[in-house]
């Protein structure tokens, strides 16, 4: 019979004490490894946002509102670009393909944004996911519109239903551009990005419902949307735009060419890297969250510090007879770090059981809900160190009782009275 | 048997007194138990019974003088060797919770081997561990239905049997026994005295045997008595002849 064994039957007998703490920590280590988990989760969603788009262009302004606005949707542009500049700088040879976005409207709450049929093939998020249509098709006729996912959810639109855009963001009566109503031909799947909540129209689209009207009103003479038809719909500016080169090793090269750019002052970015610094920005609340699950955890141990104290005084008797048939300091020790790890293994093993329950049954309705995926891997370098600390700390921890538990079996000796 | 001129247990001029305490709580100038020999040692409580308990076991160290056991000065040792020593050579029984609740009956018997490899091979010598274990059991009178059960279904004068087992398993020298017939009735104290007899002269043990009960004293060849008034606490002078 070794150590180990007395250290399990000894812990086993003494149950119902031990299994509380077990839970507690459980529960601490649950919760430490959630929130980290959804710590790299909402981070790996944040900066996957835009993939495979090389730069974002638009009119000179700080990266991050560049980002905010044109891949967000939160915030305006202060300048747009003008059509000639885009053609310009589209037409350089490294450029492999590029999306232009026109913002500025809304339908009830959400951003419309004017593009071309291009955004469908490359614009890309996630690990180079592509959009797809959960119903119906690419808009094709000036006057089609193809909504996100939470757009068509939360105001209850189906294929073929006529919606009328906002002049601006603000959703007033005076400002809407009734007369040409958008009809839906396609609703796009769930994204987990702000294309959920985007709806798109073609470039002309834009202009269309803009070609009578001026400094933000209409102007005396009106055009229907037939009338609207028969004019020249190509833009004179549009807000930004995406992006793809020929040879990623030329982005800086055309980045600074772009930035350098003499007729109009531009901007272009790096996504990945402006999404990582906005991630700076905001990842202050998951670190506060961090901090408070790891104080929870020391509350944890120190319940479990409690727990091993106060089963010192009933294993006074169990300690004089082994003591007795001469187990050592040692041994004495010993005992008591083997029950703190058995203690603590299992609090961990159960936690990380409860953490994947969980995340079983909260996937599906996060997935829904969020559009953030999130993915059942195995516990990854940072989890499993944080595991090896808990354990490693708690051990430490429970030198303290085992030191007691010595020493008070050295003034008890062998004649324990009862 | 070859019989070497060792002496089980030899105490010269031992004192102990806590740190602290200004008079000595053992005082015994010279006592000599050679094997084959069994001791009483009778005092009431106070008297410092445990505290000589702890300086044979090796548990505590005396602050004069020497205790030998089988010819090894115990202060000699570090206190983990100490603690080996004890494991190695000495069996102790209380007066009672001598078993761990946790483990079976067997279990109970045979953990004093987990401590000692020189108890564990002597307990192979014949059979493996479990083995002797339920001999010894056995000829405590504990037949084998008992050996898987938990202690706790056990009564009180069957837990002090199974106690004996644990102290007599692997053949120690020594037999420490610390008033272990104090919770039986009189019928039962005499029956497990008898077997605690009988099984220590079978493994040519010593026994040491400590009790407030003067009526025990019979049974041995050799008695001490100690005082609660310490500074009278003497060794040999209360020695009954065998």
């Amino acid at each position: 019979m070794n150590l180990l064994r007395i250290a399990f039957k000894s812990a086993r007998f003494r149950r119902t004490n031990l299994l509380l703490t077990v839970f507690t920590i459980a529960i601490s280590v649950t919760l430490l490894l959630g929130v980290d988990k959804i710590r790299k989760e909402s981070k790996s969603s944040l900066l996957n946002t835009v993939s495979q788009t090389d730069l974002i262009v638009g009119a000179r302004s700080s990266p991050t509102n560049l980002l905010l606005y044109s891949v967000f949707r939160i915030g305006n542009a202060t300048n747009n670009v003008t059509w000639e500049t885009y053609q310009d700088i589209a037409s350089q040879e490294e450029l492999a393909w590029t999306v232009p976005i026109s913002l500025g409207d809304s339908h009830r709450g959400f951003r419309v944004m004017g593009t071309t049929t291009d955004y469908f093939d490359f614009y890309q998020y996630g690990n180079g996911r592509a959009l797809v249509l959960e119903e119906g098709e690419r808009f094709e006729a000036v006057y089609d519109t193809v909504l996100g996912a939470d757009v068509a959810n939360e105001l209850g639109y189906d294929i073929g239903e006529e919606i009328v855009i906002a002049h601006g963001l603000v959703s007033a009566d005076f400002a809407e551009h009734d007369d040409k109503p958008f009809t839906v031909v396609g609703i796009l799947d769930k994204t987990g990005t702000p294309v959920d909540r985007t709806v798109h129209v073609s470039l002309a689209g834009i202009e269309a419902i803009h070609v009578d009207w001026q400094d933000g009103g209409r102007s005396a003479v009106t055009l229907n949307a037939e009338q609207a038809l028969q004019l020249d719909l190509t833009p004179t500016s549009i807000t930004a735009f995406l992006v793809g080169l020929e040879n990623r090793a030329e982005t800086f090269r055309v980045q600074r060419r772009i930035n350098e750019y003499s007729a109009e002052p531009m901007s272009a970015i790096l996504p990945g890297a402006t999404l990582a610094e906005f991630w700076r920005t905001i990842s202050t609340i998951e670190q506060i969250l961090f901090v408070i699950s790891g104080f929870v955890l020391i509350v944890g141990l120190l319940g479990m510090l409690t727990t091993i104290l106060s089963t010192l005084n009933e294993r006074r008797r169990e300690i004089a007879v082994l003591r007795s048939i001469g187990a050592r300091a040692s041994h004495v020790i010993s005992l008591v770090l083997l029950e703190t790890l058995l203690v603590v293994t299992a609090g961990c093993v159960a936690g990380v059981g409860l953490l994947y329950g969980l995340l079983a049954l909260a996937r599906p309705v996060v997935t829904r809900r969020t559009g953030v995926n999130l993915a059942m891997t195995w516990l990854d370098s940072t989890q499993l160190s944080i595991l090896a600390g808990v354990i490693v700390g708690a051990t430490l921890v429970a030198l303290i009782p085992g030191i007691i538990a010595y020493r008070r079996s050295i003034q008890d000796g062998l004649a324990l009275k009862v | 048997m070859t019989a070497e001129p060792r002496s089980v247990l030899r105490l010269e001029g031992a004192r102990f007194r806590w740190p602290g305490q200004t008079d000595d709580l053992i005082a015994i100038d010279d006592l000599t138990l050679e094997a084959g020999e069994h001791l009483f040692v009778r005092g009431a409580s106070g008297s410092g019974k445990t505290t000589l308990l702890n300086l044979l076991a090796g548990v505590n160290t005396p602050t004069g003088g020497t205790v030998q056991l089988l010819g090894t000065d115990l202060a000699d040792l570090s206190a983990s060797r100490r603690d080996q020593f004890r494991a190695d050579h000495i069996g102790v029984i209380f007066q009672q919770f001598n078993l761990l609740p946790y483990l079976s009956t067997l279990e109970n018997v045979t953990l004093a081997c987990a401590f000692s490899a020189r108890k564990r091979a002597r307990a192979m010598e014949d059979s493996d561990v479990p083995t002797t274990a339920r001999r010894l059991l056995e000829a405590l009178n504990l037949p084998p239905s008992f050996h898987g059960a938990a202690v706790n279904k056990l009564s009180v004068g069957q837990q002090q049997r199974v106690a004996v087992a644990r102290a007599l398993i692997g053949g120690p020298e020594i037999l420490i026994a610390d008033e272990p017939t104090s919770a039986l009735d009189a019928e039962n104290r005499d029956r497990f005295l008898e077997l605690l007899f009988h099984e220590a002269e079978a493994q040519h043990c010593t026994l040491v045997f400590v009790s407030h009960d003067p009526a025990l004293a019979d049974r041995f060849s050799r008695t001490i008595e100690l005082r609660s008034d310490t500074d009278d606490a003497r060794s040999g002078r209360a020695d009954v002849a065998p």
